[in-house]
């Protein structure tokens, strides 16, 4: 039975809900309206590795209606950690850029005009392949360099370049760490990694691993020098981020690392502080390095390196005492001096003599995953020979790599004979070779240059045909395998259909292919090869594995000690580990790092030198919109003494000349670099009006780089530059 | 993250509101004074009634034009957030402009009223309730009602300033007070101002009124601004740091040059100068309208400088 | 009691380590990317030192983000209540009750709040609620190559946060507003 609603009862409900309405989820306040939320579309997360630098961090993408929103690390990778840096986060920028080159292009006006006529790939095949075939005719396959930088999809640019005929392969090496890897391989027969992680004691020349690339060096060695008590010594110019976190950073004269490792060495042999077992079981030349290192004293190296000599014998034995948990990090990037492969050298028979070979904390040789092959067509050796005379000039240097500044100028002197075509993928010569001057030259007198990238580099702006690559994120690639300590399988898998009209490489490449008659050497799918490469994998299903997890790492990493048995036989040619190498005496380098001081820069001139920022990987990313917003522009970094005797202030335009170029650029007046030496960002001041946002912006240090390269590995020397610098103008006052 | 959030909108609203709060503040003490069952002052009433509802009204257009999503103001007025400074200051800001034009209503003149009413077209009729005979009576109501809406804009200017920790310039407890003074001093500026262009001279008894509560003030002001600046050298750190701004920094010039000198010191010494008769007890005192029209733009300019500083300068504060 | 029927409620915090800041500026542009910050509009920034006399230098770097305070300024201020905390600690503002007055964003004392160009509401760090709400991390904890936030609910006694903040010395920013600041940043 119901009761009729009295006024009373009517009154107190109303009143009761007014009160339960005022009383709101917000607190101290009464609000009388709410909302309700929107419920969020379809998402699909894929796993796929990073492309924007070579450290292929394992990556997990998630796409929200067909757009890629975020990039989140894929924690199962133990080369990436779990972590994704700046620059493969702002990735989805990359895909989305509007400036990216969105079908094929072919050249309208003149070399480096920028006008292009947008063409279907059907015209685009038609007319590189027509012109390729020109360039065999009159001059043979030697007439068509073949230059590109190291990606999963290389391999099918290369093998197009060597199908072709063509000797003249070039890879990015000898612009960055040929130097590194060659002295490395020559001291142990390969180049190992360096267990960061387990180290006690790490002494760094000039590898700025907290600032210039995230690698996972970076996180092993926050790992250990943070977490643990690992000690750090820093040797640089620059006062790095690296620097910053060191236990000790010294200002180091540039160019005379040697003469820093050379005294070490003279001490820990010397007092006997060297691992005895070993160097008597695995090592070669011990004695002749004994004699070799009396003269290098820590006093003359005092003076050489500016560094105070007792340091050195304090760092050196403290040094050993560290060992076998001690490490002189190689580095990556080499290219510093003509004799920066000796230098290398003299760190590798450091690590050597202390014993630090293959186990926890020292250097350990990269273990492999096997993965399988898709077998192919293979094609007959390229009849002439190189371009670049490596086999002459460099022949101890990587074949596979060639040299690329000797390329450049056999070229542009039209010998040993005429190359004419230029084909170049994932590649920007006219940022990443010194002296871009003759870069633009040699770019000049080529009959033909073809590009294949994702963006309008500058290279690609004075080519005749820039053929679009579709990005990382829009293809699927063939498998990796990144070796180390702790080894890694990586997937790179399509996460979205390519937004505009771009292709993957391998389908350029075989479009190239069929109208050069070259059809057989790619008669298959990247599915194949992916297919191909998984089998061998030891998990079941191994592909559809990767597809879920991108990546495959094995559960019984990390692997030391694999070499170290008795009888254990180095791929050298004394099956030791060669303290001295009669392989470089035989070809007429110095069997033992023998020190030359650097050329200094005349008076009044200052050392141009060169590095790298967490945000941008070379000249690749310097029209990415979210990473622009940290640099949009370069300076020349100076210190405050030279400064103030020039005259110039913060703000400041000024002038930069080297006997390559001239440049102009605003100063930053800072401690943070040595008085005789001046810095600036690498990849600015950029040629091609499709990079907006880098465009004339700034200086480009290429213009100013002089040309010279390393004596045994033919890599380049980027901080032998010496400029003069003249303020301008007076910074502009807000 | 040193962006200056609160701009001209902002400053131009706080000074026009404070001269509603000043003309109303004004107007209504003039309603009060009675003599005889009718005010002492009724020029000074009514030209205060007349012009209270319109910088207020033109100051909250300008407030909502401000606003990131200018026609979500109407949330200002679905909650209320005791907390908030600005909550409090909608309300209050809501409440005194209906006081202000119900105000500004019951104080037109009553022919004129009559008038309009009988020319007011036959489908809006209704409109003629207007001209509602017990409309003068609800003067004194009114400006009882609305004395203390219009302490509260006055004041609430300086609250939503005051209340904001962050920032040091302003978080002192003068600053509400400050502002309460400059206000009812600038509506009293804007009441001298209009009445000397209306036309007729001020009677020596309105002027009195008028000229002893600017001074007083003034004087007022004064003996805030003082201390304000005293007292932050003795504060803390960033109290002093925020000091520096008027003490030497880019706000300097406009603090002590225009407000203090102009918009205070200035006026002052006119006005004293004007009621020098009275004061010395000699000779007559007649106010001269140019004069008059002169120290008010002074007093006006100065509100709006005082206002101009403290927001700029305020919002460039901050304490370490 | 509470504990047991997971009635407890949390409270959402980061422990900074910023000795690992190297300032990549990873957090940076992953928080844009997850939360469509607008370009030249940041929720979370690095504040880096430098000086010495060369060549003894030293540089320092540490993020900074809302602090998401336990007694928030901008809270205290909305007139609206877009402005609110959530029980777990989080500040959030509601964007559809937002009218962009822009009082908290003068009122925080971290300058961490900005008005989005885009959406013309107020905006700031949110500590990825939407994230949180599933278990996630905020996108700043999880993309740092080096680790330097540690990001866990302050409540729970066997949780990061409170382990480091036994174990270390730490200090909160601006301690002196009263706010009970969320960002703890050990010494």
């Amino acid at each position: 039975m119901t009761k009729p609603i009295t006024r009373r009862t009517f009154v107190s409900g109303a009143a009761a809900a007014a009160a339960a309405a005022a009383v709101a989820p917000h607190l101290g306040c009464a609000n009388f309206l709410k909302k309700g939320r929107a419920v969020r579309g379809g998402v699909r997360e894929v796993a796929t590795a990073c492309e924007v630098c070579p450290n292929k961090c394992a990556v997990i993408a998630v796409v929200e209606d067909g757009v890629i929103r975020k990039l989140n690390p894929n924690p199962l990778s133990p080369k990436s950690q779990g972590m994704l840096c700046a620059r493969g986060n702002a990735a989805v920028k990359a895909v989305y850029d509007p400036d990216r080159v969105k079908q094929p292009l072919i050249r309208a006006g003149r070399r480096g005009e920028g006008r292009w006529r947008a063409v279907s790939w059907d015209e685009a095949w038609d007319f590189s392949a027509r012109k390729l075939a020109a360039i065999k005719d009159a001059h043979g396959p030697q007439g068509v360099m073949w230059s590109s930088t190291e990606g999963f999809q290389e391999e099918f640019f290369k093998n197009l370049g060597l199908a072709f005929g063509s000797p003249n392969i070039l890879r990015h090496p000898t612009l960055c760490l040929a130097s590194v890897n060659l002295a490395y391989s020559m001291t142990f027969g390969t180049v190992p990694s360096f267990d960061l992680r387990n180290a006690n004691y790490v002494i760094i020349s000039g590898a700025n691993r907290f600032e210039s690339i995230i690698t996972p060096d970076t996180m092993d060695l926050v790992e250990s020098t943070m977490n643990r008590k690992t000690r750090l010594v820093y040797l640089d110019p620059r006062f790095t981020v690296t620097a910053s976190k060191a236990d000790e950073w010294y200002p180091i004269k540039p160019g005379t690392d040697m003469a820093f490792i050379l005294a070490m060495l003279h001490v820990i042999v010397g007092e006997g502080r060297y691992d005895k077992e070993f160097v008597s079981e695995f090592c070669y030349g011990f004695e002749r390095l004994q004699s070799h290192v009396q003269r290098y004293t820590p006093e003359w190296a005092g003076a050489e390196t500016e560094i105070p000599a007792r340091n050195i014998v304090r760092i050196a034995r403290e040094f050993s005492d560290a060992a076998p948990r001690a490490v002189y990090y190689a580095g990556r990037r080499s290219s510093w001096y003509s004799n920066d492969f000796q230098m290398r050298r003299a760190q590798a028979i450091l690590n050597a003599v202390v014993g630090n070979w293959d186990r926890e904390g020292g250097m350990v040789p990269n273990s492999k995953i096997a993965l399988g092959e898709l077998l192919y067509l293979p094609w007959d050796e390229p009849a002439a020979p190189r371009v670049d005379e490596l086999e002459t000039r460099f022949p101890l240097a990587a074949k596979g790599d060639g040299v690329f500044i000797q390329a450049r100028e056999n070229v542009l002197a039209g010998k040993p004979y005429p190359v004419k075509g230029w084909m170049v993928y994932k590649q920007d010569p006219m940022s990443a070779l010194p002296d871009r001057g003759r870069t633009q030259a040699m770019l000049e007198q080529m009959d033909f240059v073809g590009v294949i990238d994702t963006q309008m580099s500058d290279t690609a702006w004075f080519a005749d045909v820039v053929l679009p690559e579709s990005t990382y994120l829009e293809r699927l690639d063939p498998l990796h395998m990144l070796p180390g300590i702790w080894p890694v399988v990586t997937l790179r898998q399509q996460v979205i259909k390519p937004i505009h009209d771009t292709k993957p490489n391998l389908e350029i490449v075989q479009g190239l292919a069929k109208r050069l008659g070259l059809s057989d050497y790619f008669d298959y799918t990247i599915e194949q090869w992916v297919e191909a490469q998984a089998n061998e994998l030891p998990v079941p299903e191994p592909l559809a594995y990767l597809k879920k997890h991108g990546v495959y790492a094995p559960p019984d990493a990390p692997f030391y000690g694999t070499t170290r048995k008795p009888g254990h036989r180095f791929l050298t040619k004394t099956g030791k580990i060669e303290l001295y190498s009669d392989r470089l005496a035989e070809a007429r380098h110095d069997p033992l790092p023998a020190y030359e001081p650097p050329v200094q820069p005349p008076p009044g001139a200052f050392r141009m030198i060169l590095g790298r920022k967490a945000t941008h990987t070379h000249a690749n990313n310097t029209n990415n919109v979210w990473l622009h917003e940290f640099a949009p522009v370069n300076d020349l970094w100076i210190h405050p003494e030279p400064a103030s005797r020039f005259g110039i202030a913060t703000g400041d335009v000024v002038e930069v000349r080297s006997d390559a170029g001239v440049v102009t650029l605003k100063a930053r007046v800072t401690q943070e670099i040595r008085p005789d030496c001046v810095f600036m960002l690498h990849g600015f001041g950029k040629k091609s009006r499709m990079q907006h946002l880098a465009y004339n912006v700034g200086a480009c240090d290429a213009d100013l780089l002089t040309s010279s390269m390393d004596r045994v590995s033919g890599n380049a020397a980027f901080h032998e530059t010496f400029v003069r610098v003249r303020r301008l103008a007076e910074a502009a006052h807000a | 993250m040193d962006h200056i959030h609160w701009g001209l909108l902002i400053v131009s609203y706080l000074f026009l509101g404070g001269i509603s709060a000043g003309l109303f503040f004004i107007s209504g003490l003039a309603t009060y004074l009675q003599e005889t069952g009718s005010p002492i002052y009724p020029r000074i009433a009514r030209v205060g009634a007349m012009l209270a509802p319109w910088p207020i009204s033109l100051g909250s257009l300008l407030l909502v034009f401000d606003l990131g999503r200018w026609y979500r103001f109407y949330k200002l007025f679905t909650t209320f957030t005791w907390h908030s400074p600005m909550s409090i200051g909608a309300w209050f800001l809501l409440l005194f402009t209906v006081v202000a034009l119900a105000y500004f209503w019951a104080w037109l003149p009553g022919d004129l009223v009559a008038r309009a009413a009988a020319s007011v077209p036959r489908r809006l009729r209704f409109l003629r309730i207007l001209d509602w005979p017990g409309r003068e009576g609800l003067r004194r109501r009114l400006a009882a009602v609305g004395f203390p809406l219009s302490l509260g804009v006055g004041i609430y200017t300086g609250v939503l300033l005051g209340a904001v920790q962050s920032r040091p310039f302003w978080n002192t407890n003068l600053v509400a007070q400050i502002f309460l003074f400059s206000a009812l001093s600038t509506g009293c500026a804007t009441a001298i101002l209009a009445l000397c262009l209306g036309g007729t001279a001020l009677d020596s008894r309105g002027a009195r009124l008028l000229y002893g509560v600017d001074i007083s003030l003034i004087l007022l002001e004064f003996f805030l601004v003082v201390p304000y600046v005293i007292h932050g050298e003795l504060s803390p750190l960033a109290a002093q740091q925020a000091l520096r701004l008027i003490l030497g920094g880019p706000f300097t010039f406009a603090f002590w040059g225009l407000f203090v000198g102009l918009g205070l010191l200035a006026p002052l010494l006119l006005e004293l100068w004007e009621i020098r008769p009275l004061l010395l007890d000699r000779g007559e005192f007649h106010a001269s309208r140019i004069l008059a029209a002169v120290t008010a733009l002074l007093v006006i300019f100065g509100g709006f400088v005082l206002r101009y500083v403290f927001v700029f300068a305020g919002q460039m504060t901050s304490f370490e | 009691m509470r504990e047991r029927l997971g009635l407890k409620k949390k409270r959402w915090v980061i422990v900074l380590d910023t000795r690992k800041c190297i300032d990549c500026k990873a957090c940076v542009v992953a928080c844009k990317a997850e939360n469509g910050v607008p370009i030249g509009q940041f929720r979370n920034w690095i504040n880096g030192e430098t000086g010495g006399d060369y060549p003894r230098l030293f540089a320092s770097f540490e993020p900074e983000q809302c602090h998401h305070c336990e007694r928030p300024s901008c809270v205290r201020v909305c007139p609206t209540g877009a402005s609110y905390r959530r029980s777990d600690g989080l500040v959030l503002v509601d964007a559809d009750d937002c009218i962009g007055c822009g009082y908290c964003i003068i009122a925080c004392p971290y300058n961490a709040r900005y008005f989005n160009r885009e959406t013309r509401v107020v905006d700031k760090c949110t500590m990825c609620a939407h994230r949180v709400d599933e278990g996630k991390l905020p996108a700043c904890v999880e993309t740092c190559p080096t680790k330097v936030r540690v990001f866990g609910d302050l409540e729970d006694p066997k949780g990061a946060p409170r382990t480091l903040l036994s174990t270390h010395r730490y200090e909160v920013k601006k301690k002196q507003t009263g706010n009970d600041p969320h960002l703890f940043y050990l010494l």
